[in-house]
């Protein structure tokens, strides 16, 4: 096996990173394929905790890295999703525990045993940020509609741009059908319009979002939630399948549609 | 990769391309060291690495494993991260673009600085001469020229013409959204509810203040919004 290893990133911290690692690992697990999402934000991990795998934990990636333990021990299987996996990292530690070149490595290793590589990473403009995707060929930058959080991401598609990851694709999360179009809030169509790059997911603001994350749930596996209709179908796309996008964006008089077609077809 | 180009002045241009890996760095310098034996020893260099962040280790990397056993002198350390500059500046590195020795009147056409990209926020280019952006600036990133700014597409960022004082510069953009935009000394600052927000426009400093104008008219434009 030779992994895809796709950091999921974001300039600002909040936007749903952590939320969309777990979910969209779920999903591409739930599709046959063999999956490791690694938490790569030392010091402030909850990946393990919106995975419901908190209390498994036995070894962290600092372990492996320090030599107490292989990497393969501090894999934690997740016993409701055959082939899904994780790495957990440590509470205890600060950004520079891990370095770019044992990120490298460690996804060197991983590549050789799965299908999908997913690290949830540090927000961008943070210490750590380079280190966590510097073994990751592709990138997903998380963003929610807010004008604050759309320069942010600007700057780190600029980073991950000088660091060749490619493809570098969007996913606008938290956004709100229906949602007044004022002050702050900007339309998807006007995020990608700044943002100029690929759109690959659009996410609803969910309550979904927050009582699965609560229980530890990967949302992907029930049926009909907004949200995770949306993360189960970038996963899909993901996996190359072409997905028609949700109208969500309904304050977008142009039409949102047309405008993103022109957006993933380049016309 | 890594590439010598020949510029102005008898000046060379040391293009350290932005997607080449950190890693590959001193196996690069050992090669560009070996082509310029004859040529780099007192040779006048500008190092660009386009938008490329660098952090104190690497720029103390370059300066020990090339510039000086090169014997090399570097002119300018061009890179579009705003951050990158700020710490060079601190060191004490020179970070804008020289500017080749042409007559005044020849400034637009010698000197000017042609990007074909857009800056993204955090990304700042600094440039004694005139600036040409074929792309967006965007919010958050900053243009600091010399001369004249022009900016095909869309500006949300910050643009200061004319940083050295000079009244006479002018910035002509094709869709004006920025909340603010400085010449010479002067600031001149819009809402977005302006009517030349949005629009092709070109600003000034007329009489000591800053000015908006629309691009000028051809027929084939429909302008009725904006009319008036
Ligand atoms: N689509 C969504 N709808 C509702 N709440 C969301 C959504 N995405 C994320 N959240 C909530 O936002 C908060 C931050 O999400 P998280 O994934 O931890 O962000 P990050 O990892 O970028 O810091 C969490 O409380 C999460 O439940
Ligand atoms: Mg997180």
């Amino acid at each position: 096996m030779t992994a895809r290893v796709i950091v999921v990133t974001s300039g600002k911290g909040g936007v749903g990173k952590t939320t969309a690692t777990a979910n969209l690992a779920a999903a591409l697990a739930n599709m046959g394929k063999r999956v490791v999402a690694v938490d790569g934000d030392v010091g402030l991990r909850n990946l393990d905790v919106i995975m419901g795998l908190e209390n498994r934990i036995v070894y962290t990636l600092i372990d492996a890295l320090e030599g107490t333990c292989r990497l393969n021990q501090t894999f934690i299987r997740d016993k409701r999703i055959e082939n899904l996996f994780m790495i957990p990292t440590a509470q205890s530690r600060t950004k520079d525990a891990v370095t770019a070149e044992q990120m490298i490595e460690v996804c060197g290793e991983l590549r050789k045993e799965f299908d999908y590589v997913l690290i949830d990473s540090p927000a961008g403009i943070e210490a750590g940020f380079r280190n966590s995707a510097a073994g990751a060929d592709e990138a997903l930058v998380v963003t929610t509609p807010e004008v604050s959080a759309v320069r942010d991401a600007d700057r780190i598609i600029g980073l991950l741009e000088s660091m060749d990851k490619s493809p570098i694709r969007l996913i606008v999360n938290r956004i709100r059908p229906h949602m007044v179009k004022k002050g702050d809030m900007l339309g998807v169509s006007d995020v990608l319009d700044i943002l100029a790059i690929d759109l690959i997911g659009m996410v609803p603001d969910d309550e979904a979002v927050v009582t699965s994350s609560n229980k530890g749930e990967p949302l992907v596996l029930s049926q009909s939630t907004p949200a995770g209709i949306a993360f189960r179908n970038i996963a899909s796309r993901i996996e190359g399948k072409d997905v028609p996008f949700m109208n969500l964006d309904a304050t977008d008089s142009g039409g949102l549609f047309g405008i993103i077609r022109r957006a993933i077809l380049g016309h | 990769m890594i590439k010598l180009k020949g510029m102005y002045d008898s000046m060379l241009r040391c293009i350290i391309s932005e997607d080449m890996d950190a890693s590959d760095f001193s196996k690069e310098f050992d090669e560009v060291r070996g082509k310029g034996r004859r040529f780099l020893p007192g040779a006048k260099v500008v190092l660009d690495f386009g938008a490329r962040p660098l952090s104190e280790g690497l720029i103390r990397d370059i300066m020990t494993d090339l510039i000086w056993p090169a014997g090399m002198y570097v002119a300018a350390w061009i890179t579009y991260d705003a951050a990158t500059q700020d710490l060079l500046k601190r060191i004490g590195l020179p970070t804008s673009e020289p500017a080749p020795s042409v007559r005044a009147n020849e400034r637009a056409a010698g000197g000017a600085l042609f990007l074909q990209r857009s800056l993204r926020s955090g990304q700042r280019v600094e440039h004694s001469g005139d600036v040409i952006v074929a792309g967006h600036v965007n919010d958050g990133a900053e243009i600091l020229a010399g001369g004249h700014v022009t900016v095909l597409g869309r500006l949300s960022g910050l643009v200061h013409a004319g940083y050295n004082g000079d009244e006479t510069a002018s910035v002509v953009v094709r869709s004006l959204e920025a909340r603010q935009v400085r010449i010479g000394t002067k600031i001149g600052s819009l809402d977005r509810d302006e009517r030349w927000w949005g629009k092709m426009v070109i600003v000034r400093v007329n009489e000591g203040s800053v000015f908006i104008d629309y691009w000028p008219m051809i027929k084939s434009d429909s302008r009725d919004e904006s009319a008036g």
